[in-house]
């Protein structure tokens, strides 16, 4: 089942502060919903384990992030696969920062993404949902970070 | 008219089975708990094709309360290949992937856990090293050279591929002024009882015994588990009084239930499965047809339909299983209800990388009846003839029965213009015309949906001899034993579980009947299978017919012996006898009554005739009506009994919108002499819904990487009670001369009819529009998308 998600946030932090945590696994896994470990295991590569309930199904998952196309502090191609108890599942995002009018940095993102196995079956309106959703609460916590700096 | 003949059959009594039902009594596969019994949850493939290159499962292994992890490889060097209906062995299927997955939710392997919830978490812990592989979902891309097989072994995705032509098929073709072609789809979709499906199987070493419960409806259920891990026949004990929460056709886990009989043995303690609703949707192997038809049909200027040509093409899924059987069914009445004079038919049944196909309702003859009505609705559109006058000319008419259609089986009985005359009376068909009309001038899209069509009945599986031709059946027997006990009541034992049939109500009120004694007092007992005599569990519409024909039999061998009896007793002939409510009368006014004959048979044998056995014992066994023969020429008697049904609905819907809204639903019924009328009318109500499905809403649908969408309730769409009309039903009884009180089969009623009625009267409200709505399910967003498409 293919999935897309597209948005843009308002952050309250320089391009080039927001690029900083965006690439800083521990902001990651702090941000990320469900993210039990992030680790950098090598330039822009990250091993992601995730704990996750969508809908009735939960589980756990564990992929593989890289980042390519890095144009700091602009622009950058997120890719992850993996696959867990939920199902297969893989995709990729590309996002842009650009700066505001306030000096505060907005982030833009157009991700699609391809899933199978059980999560499939939830339900694709149930799962965009759940994938708005989880994108909602990602931004929150980012948000979040800069609040409390 | 019939009605009056019977003091029990066909009057209004509360089904048995309804008491315990109502009452939240009823004891299912989830009532049924062993001491220390063990779980299994399954692993579900995340692949519609992958290579299987390791399993690890250390890691669940080493959790608390898990036992076991089964592998396919495992069970594969342990365990018999599952059943096959054709002769393609190397079409192997086992409960379990072996070396590779062939669809999405497969079952890779198993966890076996103190509870299901520890066992689901097990499942996480599993990694399996998979390899995804190229996949087919489509059957006509199946057939091609350049399709990779989904068995490589098997050489090909055919299954079955046969060609039959019954009768001067090119003659006929010659001598019509008219042909025309189209395709119709029936989409995949299945009966998805509530309940889903569950086995629990307990191994006792010391008796050297497998007892099996399960949520079952199988024929040769037990020599089916038996072959399969290798055991002896009468080391399989299924209990049939197991209640059945759902079922029609699809409730044959029988890959479940290897499984766990395999693990019950392995580990010496009981253990059970019960699907979840995902593993039921994509993995409980009990999808129905999806079915490609081809027609093109034959016909003349004055609407006389002389010969159809019929390719069908099944979409059977990764394993063959029976399925490819519900391509043979629908034979028996190729030419539906109408004097069609010949038909070519070309069955195909191919692998695809979907989930395997199981019998549903009709066995495939609802989807075949969709595409005969289709061609009777095109045939009056391309003539510009009312499609009532069409059909009532092809109709067979009540002085031509028995009939003999070209695929060789007679029709036994029916009056099916007699019925269609009854149901326009009773919907009003001028003033439901009239309401059409106005819809349409208010600007709503209106139509109106005509369907006659055939519920086969009964049958003795001649379709496995038809299409298989090392298979040698000709029998499909049935049985019942009745025994009055020593103080003088009767119980009588049935040898199948029940998936809510009635059959014990069937049974005591035939008993009843025969015997002249009230149903109510009448014990029916569903003993296991080593204390059953032989039987195939009610498929195919059946039960009425065979289990009602056994247990009449067996009750007219007690009287015989109770007029034997009384002979001796009262020393006079037979003829100066007559049975009377459980009496024996004499015409000189003695009477030998129930309690003395009773107390003769249990205790008195010296008063019984020289060299009759005591007790009051019986049994039958019985053989199908009519279905001595195996097939000639291609040809053969399948099925005794044939019910009639028309429908007539008249539906209506926004042309933006698109939601089809059902106004009014009449249904003429004949399946001749009802047993239990609450029955019969229950079966034919829920067959209706049950279509309604099939034509608007269910499908299993996948996505182009083979993933199954439709995998619960919330994209599995079933109508409910806001889509689902009231429905009159319209009675009418012509008997068949092949069973004992004239009964036919019902099983299936309504269901073979609904889809083709409710596509008709889609396409009648489309028809201004030159649209045709081809596919099943016509959802509503492909009718408002196809109005838009020819209006803006």
């Amino acid at each position: 089942m293919n999935i897309e998600l597209n948005g843009s946030e308002q952050i309250n932090a320089s391009p080039a502060n927001l690029w900083e945590s965006v690439i800083d696994p521990a902001v990651l896994q702090r941000a990320i919903p469900g993210c039990i470990s992030m680790t950098e295991t090598g330039e822009g590569q990250y091993q992601m384990a995730l704990e996750l309930k969508v809908a009735a199904v939960g589980g756990s998952f564990e992929g593989a992030v890289s980042l390519s196309e890095m144009n700091p502090p602009h622009s950058c191609v997120i890719t992850v696969s993996g696959s867990g108890t939920l199902g297969t599942g893989g995709g990729n995002a590309t996002v842009a920062i650009t700066e505001g009018d306030d000096g505060n940095a907005l982030i833009s993102y157009q991700a699609q993404g391809e899933v199978s196995g059980l999560v499939a079956g939830v339900g694709q309106r149930i799962l965009m949902g759940v994938a708005k959703h989880l994108a909602r609460q990602f931004f929150a916590a980012l948000k979040k970070e800069f609040a409390a700096a | 008219m019939t009605e009056q003949k019977y003091k029990f059959l066909s009057t209004p009594r509360r089904p048995v089975e309804d008491r315990r039902f109502v009452a939240g009594r009823g004891k299912f596969i989830a009532d049924f708990d062993r001491p220390n019994m063990l779980h299994v949850a399954p692993l579900a493939s995340h692949y519609a094709a992958a290579a299987i290159n390791g399993i690890d499962a250390s890691a669940a292994l080493a959790m608390p309360g898990v036992v076991d992890v089964i592998t396919g490889a495992e069970l594969a060097a342990a365990v018999q290949p599952l059943m096959n209906g054709l002769n393609t062995p190397n079409v192997r299927r086992f409960p379990l992937a072996v070396d590779r997955v062939r669809y999405a939710g497969e079952w890779v392997c198993a966890v076996v856990a103190e509870s299901r919830a520890l066992a689901e978490d097990a499942l996480e812990k599993i990694i399996v090293d998979a390899t995804p592989q190229p996949f087919i979902l489509d059957a006509e891309t199946a057939l091609l050279d350049t399709s990779a097989p989904v068995h490589p072994e098997h050489g090909s995705n055919l299954l079955l591929d046969r060609k039959f032509v019954w009768g001067p098929v090119d003659d006929d073709f010659d001598a019509a002024a008219y042909s025309l072609s189209f395709s119709v789809t029936w989409g995949r979709n299945s009966t998805v009882p509530i309940e889903t499906f569950g086995v629990l199987a307990e191994w006792n070493g010391w008796d050297q015994m497998l007892d099996i419960w399960a949520s079952i409806q199988m024929p040769k259920y037990a020599d089916q588990i038996a072959r399969s891990l290798d055991l002896p026949g009468n080391a399989i004990r299924v209990h049939y009084d197991v209640d059945v929460g759902g079922s029609y056709g699809v409730k044959r886990g029988i890959k479940h239930s290897v499984l766990v009989g395999y693990i019950a043995r392995k580990l010496g303690c009981p253990v059970r499965l019960i699907e979840d609703r995902l593993e039921n949707m994509r993995a409980g192997d009990a999808h129905g047809p999806e079915r490609k038809f081809d027609i093109t049909i034959a016909f003349d200027q004055d609407g006389t339909v002389r010969s159809m040509k019929m390719r069908a093409l099944d979409n059977a899924g990764a394993y063959a299983g029976r399925a490819p059987f519900q391509l043979g069914k629908p034979i028996s009445a190729i030419v539906g209800p109408y004097q069609i004079n010949s038909v070519a038919y070309h069955a195909l049944s191919v692998t695809t990388n979907k989930t395997v196909q199981e019998a549903v309702r009709g066995f495939g003859q609802a989807p075949t009846n969709y595409a005969i009505e289709t061609a009777m609705d095109r045939v009056a559109e391309y003539l510009g003839m009312d499609r009532l006058a069409l059909r009532q000319k092809n109709l067979i008419r009540k002085d031509q029965f028995p009939y003999l259609i070209p695929s060789g089986s007679y029709y036994d009985s029916g009056d099916y213009h007699a019925v269609i005359d009854k149901v326009l009376t009773a919907a009003d068909y001028p003033a439901m015309l009239a309401e059409r009309d106005r819809l349409r001038d208010a600007g709503m899209m209106a139509g109106i949906g005509i369907a006659a069509c055939l519920e086969p009945s009964g049958g003795n599986s001649s379709f496995e001899p038809l299409l298989n031709q090392s298979n040698q059946t000709s029998t499909w027997m049935e049985s019942c034993q009745v025994n009055i006990d020593a103080l003088g009541m009767v119980t009588a034992r049935i040898h199948t579980t029940s998936s809510g049939q009635g059959h014990e109500t069937l049974v005591s009120t035939i008993l009843g009947e025969v015997m002249q004694i009230d149903p109510e007092l009448i014990r029916i007992t569903r003993p296991n299978s080593l204390e059953s005599l032989p039987g195939n569990s009610p498929v195919g519409s059946r039960m009425a017919i065979m289990l009602g024909g056994a247990a009449a039999r067996a009750g007219e061998k007690l009287k015989a012996k109770i007029m034997a009896i009384a002979v001796h007793r009262l020393g006079v002939a037979i003829d100066q006898l007559r049975y009377e409510g459980g009496d024996v009368l004499a015409n000189d006014g003695r009477r030998f009554t129930w309690d003395e004959m009773v107390e003769l048979a249990h205790r008195q044998y010296h008063n019984l005739p020289d060299g009759m056995d005591p007790g009051l014992a019986s049994f039958d066994i019985m053989q199908v009506p009519t279905g001595d023969a195996l097939p000639v020429d291609h040809k053969v008697q399948m099925y005794p009994c044939y019910s009639f049904e028309f429908h007539l609905l008249l539906v209506s819907f926004d042309p933006i919108i698109g939601r089809p809204d059902i106004h009014s639903y009449v249904i003429g019924h004949d399946c001749g002499t009802v047993i239990n009328p609450a029955i019969v009318s229950g079966m034919t109500y829920g067959g209706i819904a049950h279509g309604i499905g099939a034509a608007l809403f269910e499908e299993f649908a996948y996505d182009t990487n083979g993933q199954l969408l439709t995998q619960s309730f919330l994209d599995y769409l079933m109508p409910s009670s806001h889509e689902v009309p009231a429905i009159q039903i319209v009675k009418h009884c012509t008997p068949s001369p092949h069973t004992v009180f004239g009964q036919k089969g019902s099983g299936e009623s309504g269901y073979l009819g609904a889809p083709a009625a409710v596509s008709g009267a889609i396409n009648d409200a489309v028809s201004g529009l030159g649209i045709h709505f081809e596919k099943l399910p016509i959802r509503m967003s492909t009718i408002s998308d196809a109005i838009a498409a020819k209006t803006s």
